[in-house]
């Protein structure tokens, strides 16, 4: 514990003029200290890998289907229940995939709890993130505004694996 | 200590009107909203103020204008999935709402956290609560007429959203805590980042401070006013700076420590007479201890490199990634534990020292994947219901100066 000591003004003190000074001393060294705001439109905030923008459904090599297997986990991990899912029965090997996946980003609060709950590594947060439209229901994004290759979200991938490397120790369930 | 109650008695307007009835300046009262658009309210607090002249009567705030209903939407949506709803409380720290959501689930589910966890919250609390009296600094300094503080204090801000923004991808809101630890690792780029903002901003604080203290303006404005005694604070619940302000060597780091701060070298600071000025004086101080505070943290960060940040139980925390893609166990426990994330029977408090006051979230628990009852003891909502106590009887505008030392955010307030 320690008493702060309240100080008690000196005579010049009293008289504000120094004060006046030290602060007009502080506006003018502000002046020619570097600008710290940004025009916005023009200059916008760099992103990377670290950015978490709006989520994205990754494809699949052959750049036609999606990774997704409409299990519903990140359906069901979403906070701000934005995401709608339904699935149906496929030929494919993996025999489900999603008939309609929809993300509504008006509700999405770029929380990241799909991502880390996809078993299938389907969606990943982009680094898009600048949202804007005349109406609210085409910010309802389908399959068709989600769908990304997988080049392009390498780089969140990548760090997503590199983060939530931990419990290197073997453990005694797997 | 012994605490007394203190009666709060208001002077009723009647009584007052009739006994100055003759004095043709007084006797009438006039009735004045202040807020909940004034800017210096912070937020959408309402005022309703008898005002007789310029001096203040039966101050009644009124709270609620905020209310999202963040405790029932807690028992509907589940443990984990509160975590971005905590954010929005105290929107100027939400990392410190995050910890103490997740040390009071962590309570229940009798949960240890690895030791490089506990160190990269405590560094991140230390850096929230920077940043939220970064908040009370700049916005009570540009309430009593200091623009150049605000612009200053911002300017740091900006850096803690930096940090923030390389270590957790988001600048608000960030969401990075988890049952068990936290999110993410600190790499060395934002440990860098984070070393050199605490090497400079005690010069940051040295220089507002020269302006601030010894300014005749920000001392006349101070100075006993918004005057609350021990006896006053401790019965009006007063706690955090508001509480130390007043002389009551309280705070939670040291008397009930948590995350092992007690493991960590700082004082608290405490004032003598309980006024804005000691207010601003014990918030200023604190902000020097939780930059050695955080230092501390980055050294024991460099010795434990390489350690766990999340706790290894599978009831409770995800598992990696590749693991689940490889593991059938794994992915058996992903789909559980985002699905059905269950915590034991059971209830549990946990207050954190927030930059506010004492911080608690209380759940209870009936071991299903919601809890029963959600309380959040938010540490804004005690210092509002103070305000009618410290400004009965002083004159309008020292309103500003009191809210402003007050320093509540009404996200938490009406929650």
């Amino acid at each position: 514990m320690v008493i702060i000591k309240r100080k008690e003004l000196s005579f010049i003190e009293k008289l504000y003029l120094p004060q006046i000074f030290q602060a007009l001393s502080h506006s003018f060294r502000a002046m020619f200290q570097p600008r710290i705001t940004r025009q916005y439109p023009e200059e916008p905030l760099p992103t990377n890998e670290v950015t978490r923008g709006q989520p994205r459904l990754t494809l699949l090599e052959d750049g036609e289907h999606l990774a997704c297997v409409s299990c519903g986990l990140c359906e069901a991990a979403c906070p701000a229940y934005a995401i709608t899912i339904d699935g149906h029965e496929t030929e494919r090997f993996i025999e489900r995939e999603p008939e309609r996946f929809e993300i509504d980003m008006l509700r999405c609060i770029l929380c990241g709890f799909c991502e880390e709950a996809c078993p299938k590594d389907a969606i990943f947060m982009s680094d898009e993130l600048e949202l804007a439209d005349f109406s609210r229901a085409a910010l309802v994004y389908d399959i068709d505004k989600l769908k990304r290759p997988r080049e392009e979200l390498q780089g969140r991938i990548d760090y997503f694996y590199q983060v939530n490397d931990r419990w290197r120790t073997p453990s005694s369930t797997s | 200590m012994t605490t007394q109650l203190f009666e709060y008695a208001p002077s009723s307007p009647d009584s007052l009107a009739s006994t100055e009835r003759d004095d043709p300046v007084h006797g009438e009262l006039m009735k004045l909203n202040m807020g909940p658009q004034h800017p210096a309210t912070h937020g959408v607090l309402q005022l309703k103020i008898d005002l007789d002249g310029e001096t203040m009567h039966n101050i009644d705030p009124v709270v609620g204008f905020l209310h999202r209903g963040k405790e029932k939407t807690c028992e509907s949506l589940g443990w984990a999935k509160f975590f971005p709803h905590t954010d929005r409380l105290d929107y100027v720290q939400p990392l410190m709402n995050n910890i103490g959501y997740a040390l009071t689930l962590e309570q229940l589910a009798q949960l240890e956290v690895p030791e490089r966890g506990q160190i990269i919250r405590v560094l991140l609390m230390e850096i929230s609560r920077i940043a939220a009296h970064l908040i009370y600094l700049g916005t009570t300094a540009i309430d009593l007429g200091a623009v150049s503080i605000f612009f200053g204090t911002f300017k740091e801000r900006e850096r803690i959203y930096s940090i923030l923004d390389a270590y957790t991808g988001h600048r608000m809101n960030n969401s990075y805590v988890r049952i068990g630890g936290v999110f993410a690792d600190v790499d060395d780029q934002v440990e860098g980042m984070m070393r050199e903002f605490l090497n400079s901003i005690p010069a940051s604080i040295d220089g507002w401070e020269g302006m601030l203290t010894g300014n005749r303006i920000w001392y006349d404005r101070n100075r006993n006013v918004g005057t609350i005694t021990k006896e006053q604070a401790l019965a009006w619940a007063l706690t955090g700076p508001n509480l130390r302000g007043a002389g009551v060597a309280l705070d939670l780091r040291k008397s009930q420590p948590y995350s092992g701060y007690e493991d960590y070298d700082f004082d608290i600071p405490v004032g003598t007479v309980g006024d804005c000025y000691d207010r601003y004086l014990v918030r200023i101080e604190e902000m020097r201890q939780s930059v050695l505070i955080a230092l501390q943290a980055l050294e024991r960060l460099r010795t434990t490199r390489g350690g766990e940040f999340l706790a290894e139980d599978r009831r409770y925390v995800l598992p990696p990634k590749d693991k689940v893609h490889s593991s059938m166990e794994e992915l058996i426990f992903q789909f559980k534990i985002v699905t059905d994330l269950r915590l034991p029977r059971g209830e549990a408090y946990h207050p954190i020292e927030s930059s506010k006051g004492e911080l608690g979230f209380f759940c209870v628990s009936d071991g299903t994947s919601s809890p029963v009852r959600c309380h959040i003891r938010a540490p804004g909502l005690y210092n509002v219901q103070a305000i009618p106590a410290i400004a009965e009887g002083r004159l309008f505008s020292d309103m500003v100066a009191i809210i402003g030392s007050l320093d509540f955010v009404m996200g938490e307030v009406d929650r």
